[in-house]
């Protein structure tokens, strides 16, 4: 698709969502109805909460605590199916909260300790999404809880825990090399990474997302505990605020930079979107990992208070966008679809190096990934005394290439590079959601 | 210096309140102050079940019948036309076993509980007699010391825990001859053969927490500077400013300490929750304090810390095996297993005669990334070790 062909104004004239035409030139799918999305794309994409009403969703267990003081019933409701085609945590509507580990599985662990752990938590990650605890002993004064109960009289909170399994997983340990995904492999280095090893990689992932931050951190505490002996923690990242919509219904959130960075994600509610770009289809040879994706993670340090200082028309002009109101340099709301043939005086109104610019599927032949990502903070600089934070950038997509393709170009060229430094990065096949009475353990071994 | 007693009696008692499968093995003679289980989960085989009625009135809540023997008891309470009078519960003292509450007239419900022999009442507040005694006969209940297995296991504990002690005498004598003496390179290599034997029975030692504290107190849990007395004293004159000047007294009372410990322990009773639970501290004791190197910070000798606490928590598993490989061989197997990996990850790191004569190499060669290696294997180790104390109670 060239960019000229997708200059079409009226797209976003009447605040049209963010639907990028695609590069068969299809028009923007008619707008799917809420019924019928939750009926087509099966439970496990279907999600509670008053965005998609009542339908399809499950009601809490857990009894209404201080933190359901929501009216009309949106707290009670507040949980999302844990089984169906995909994992819960991908194309549901993102939650303000995450809380996301990866783990090593430890040196002596064997194929059968790896299986009965992710049996386990299967067990546990589903009671966790429906607000019930950890399953085991309860009451026994003679023996640790089960649970470790920080999450007690809290709702759900929309909760969702996505696993992922990183390429080094299938190496010959545990007998997983014929099942490997054809599309995982470490990422190749990338232009202006400067990745620290700590916060890098892992054999496993865990991403919980919630509403509330204690419920996502209490999901990965409690994995982290059934894990003992088994798998051990490698890193572990809080985000504390969501940077991009899965769905236009969201408002677009900012990120520390102060700017709307997520307006042309996918919609994830658009299967014909999801299914060219985000799941892994029929082409895949692993048959087990068909409805999956991969999941790729960024750790991305934001150099805060240079960017601070920096004028808000270069501000605007790194982005490409205004920092007001979100819109394109080229529009006026922000769901105008930018305009990159534009100039002004010679020069493009988005200028070469602007991060949309860069970045949009317009200019990278259609290429799309679905962000999900989230603000972080890792506190104060203990030399400098300057903030730690930025964005810890997680994307689906259905072939990590796709990153590798995009951050080859942003990593080089990105007018925002002055300000970000990735500093942590991961790669992972995220299965397909579980069928009844199905594990993550049967799952991964077959 | 946390004092242990009062906290282990609770350990091993508590378990009573619970499931009638742990009564049977949970608590000796103690005068526990609960008798009834929450749920009737029909584990007990040897009990009987009994139904007592409960008709609720402006005058009472009298049990039918009001003696039923030791087992599973269900309790039908209804009220037949009492506005006033609404709910029923049993009572252990003050304590409620069960309840069942808004029984407006012509409402009824039930519970159910395992109940052991014991003196109880029926309670409804607001009728014009409140409380009605309830009674449960039977054989008094099973406890460990039932359990030939168990009792011989708290003996074997004893007898090592007196041994460890006497030991503990003998090298301590040593060490505070050596630094009275004003020997301080002998006093420093004294030192950690008479500490490692602490360091096996520390949960025993931390019963007495005032003489806990002079023995083995760091700076840092000293109130006033007076108060920071013991091994670890001492262990900062000898290292940091490489003197026994003005050490004698402190010697003294370290000995003084040392023998007393050894009187008291012999007067020790184990329960085998207890010993159970000894083992857990132990173990998390080297992540909190030897893995951090906090607790040798002058000497940096935590190794042998941890092969202390590693062997204190091993003897404990240990006589308690038998009876968790017959009560749960799954826990048994992977306890014993990460014991293993945990005395071979230690093992790396072994040295003849080592730093400072202690055996291991000095902790502040061992990097960051080694000590998450060793961390990794006590985590793993602690988390089933903190399992078994439900298992054989």
């Amino acid at each position: 698709m060239t960019s000229s062909s997708s200059h079409d104004p009226a797209a976003g004239a009447d605040g049209t969502p963010d639907i990028t035409p695609d590069p068969a030139g299809h028009p923007a799918p008619a707008p799917v109805s809420r019924r019928r999305l939750l009926g087509a794309v099966g439970a496990g994409a279907a999600v509670a909460g008053a965005a998609l009403g009542a339908g399809g969703t499950a009601l809490a267990t857990r009894d209404s605590g201080s933190g359901s003081a929501a009216p009309g019933g949106e707290a009670a409701a507040a949980t999302v199916d844990f089984r169906g085609a995909h994992q819960a945590g991908i194309a549901t509507p993102s939650q303000d909260r995450l809380c996301f580990a990866t783990f090593d599985v430890a040196q002596n662990a064997t194929r059968a300790d790896l299986a009965a752990l992710l049996t386990a938590w299967t067990a546990a990650a589903e009671a966790m999404t429906l607000g019930r605890q950890v399953p085991g002993d309860e009451g026994d004064l003679n023996t640790p809880p089960d649970d470790t109960g920080e999450a007690v009289g809290l709702t759900p909170g929309r909760l969702t825990i996505t696993i992922g399994y990183g390429p080094g997983l299938f190496d010959d340990r545990f007998g997983l090399a014929a099942r490997r995904p054809s599309g995982l492999r470490p990422l190749p280095a990338l232009p202006g990474e400067n990745l620290d090893p700590a916060v890098t990689g892992g054999d496993l992932c865990v991403q919980a997302c919630a509403d509330d931050p204690q419920v996502a951190f209490h999901a990965v505490r409690n994995l982290r505990r059934l894990g003992f002996g088994t798998v051990l923690p490698r890193w572990m990242e809080l985000g504390f605020g969501r940077t991009s919509s899965t769905s236009p219904q969201q408002a677009t959130p900012r990120n520390l930079m102060g700017f709307k960075d997520g307006t042309r994600n996918i919609d994830a509610r658009d299967e014909n979107v999801m299914g060219r770009h985000v799941w892994i289809g029929e082409e895949e040879p692993q048959r087990w990992v068909r409805g999956g994706s991969y999941l790729v993670s960024r750790k991305i340090k934001m150099r805060m208070e240079q960017w601070d200082r920096d004028r808000l028309g270069d501000q605007q002009d790194v982005f490409g966008r205004y920092k007001g109101s979100g819109a394109p340099l080229t529009g006026h709301r922000e769901f105008d679809t930018p305009d990159f043939a534009a100039k002004s005086g010679g020069a493009y109104v988005i200028p070469d190096d602007a991060h949309i610019r860069l970045a949009a599927p317009e200019n990278n032949k259609g290429l799309r990934i679905l962000r999900r990502g989230y603000s972080y903070t890792d506190g104060i600089d203990k030399t400098t005394g300057d903030l730690l934070g930025g964005l810890f950038f997680i994307a689906f997509m259905n072939s990590p290439d796709r990153f590798v393709t995009l951050q080859r170009v942003l990593g080089a060229h990105d007018a925002l590079n002055e300000y970000i430094q990735h500093i942590g990065s991961g790669v992972f096949a995220v299965p397909p959601g579980l069928a009844a009475g199905q594990d993550w353990g049967r799952q991964l071994f077959g | 210096m946390t004092p242990r007693a009062t906290h282990r009696r609770a350990l091993a008692c508590a378990a009573t309140v619970i499931s009638a499968g742990l009564l049977l093995a949970a608590c000796g003679g103690d005068k526990d102050d609960s008798k009834g289980s929450g749920s009737a989960d029909g584990k007990n085989a040897s009990a009987k079940s009994a139904t007592v009625a409960i008709a609720i009135s402006d005058k009472d809540c009298a049990p039918d019948p009001a003696t039923v023997t030791a087992g599973t008891v269900k309790f039908d309470i209804s009220n037949k036309g009492s506005a006033k009078v609404t709910e029923a519960e049993l009572l252990d003292g003050g304590k409620i076993l069960g309840e069942k509450e808004n029984l407006t007239p012509g409402l009824s419900g039930d519970f159910t509980l395992n109940l052991d022999a014991g003196k109880y009442q029926i309670y409804c507040p607001g009728a014009k007699t409140e409380k009605t005694d309830f009674t449960v006969t039977g054989a008094a209940k099973k406890t460990w010391k039932d359990d030939p297995a168990l009792v011989a296991a708290t003996q074997q504990y004893a007898t090592w825990v007196t041994g460890e002690v006497k030991e503990l005498v003998t090298g301590t004598d040593a060490f505070t001859a050596a630094v009275k003496a004003g020997k301080t390179d002998e006093a420093k290599t004294l030192y950690g053969k008479a500490r490692i034997h602490y360091e096996r029975i520390e949960p025993t030692a931390e019963i007495w927490g005032d003489i806990d504290g002079r023995i083995d107190g760091r700076i840092d849990d000293a109130p006033t500077a007076a108060d920071f007395t013991g091994f670890h004293r001492i262990e900062q004159a000898l290292w940091e400013k490489n003197s026994t000047a003005g050490l004698g007294a402190l010697a003294d009372q370290l000995s003084a300490d040392v023998h007393d410990l050894y009187t008291k322990v012999q007067t020790v009773e184990y329960q085998p929750a207890a010993i159970a639970n000894g083992a857990t501290d132990l173990v998390n004791e080297i992540q909190s304090s030897k893995i951090t190197g906090e607790e040798e910070r002058y000497s940096h000798i935590d190794l042998l810390d941890f092969d202390g606490n590693l062997a204190g928590a091993n003897e404990a598993v240990t006589v308690l095996l038998p009876v968790l490989k017959a009560k749960d061989p799954t826990l048994a197997a992977t306890v014993t297993q990460r014991y293993q990996a945990t005395a071979t990850a230690l093992k790396a790191y072994a040295a003849t005669p080592g730093y400072e004569n202690s055996g291991y190499v000095d902790y502040r060669k061992v990097t960051d990334a080694q000590r998450r290696v060793l961390a990794q294997a006590v985590d793993a180790y602690a988390e089933s070790v903190s399992k078994i104390a439900g298992k054989i109670a």
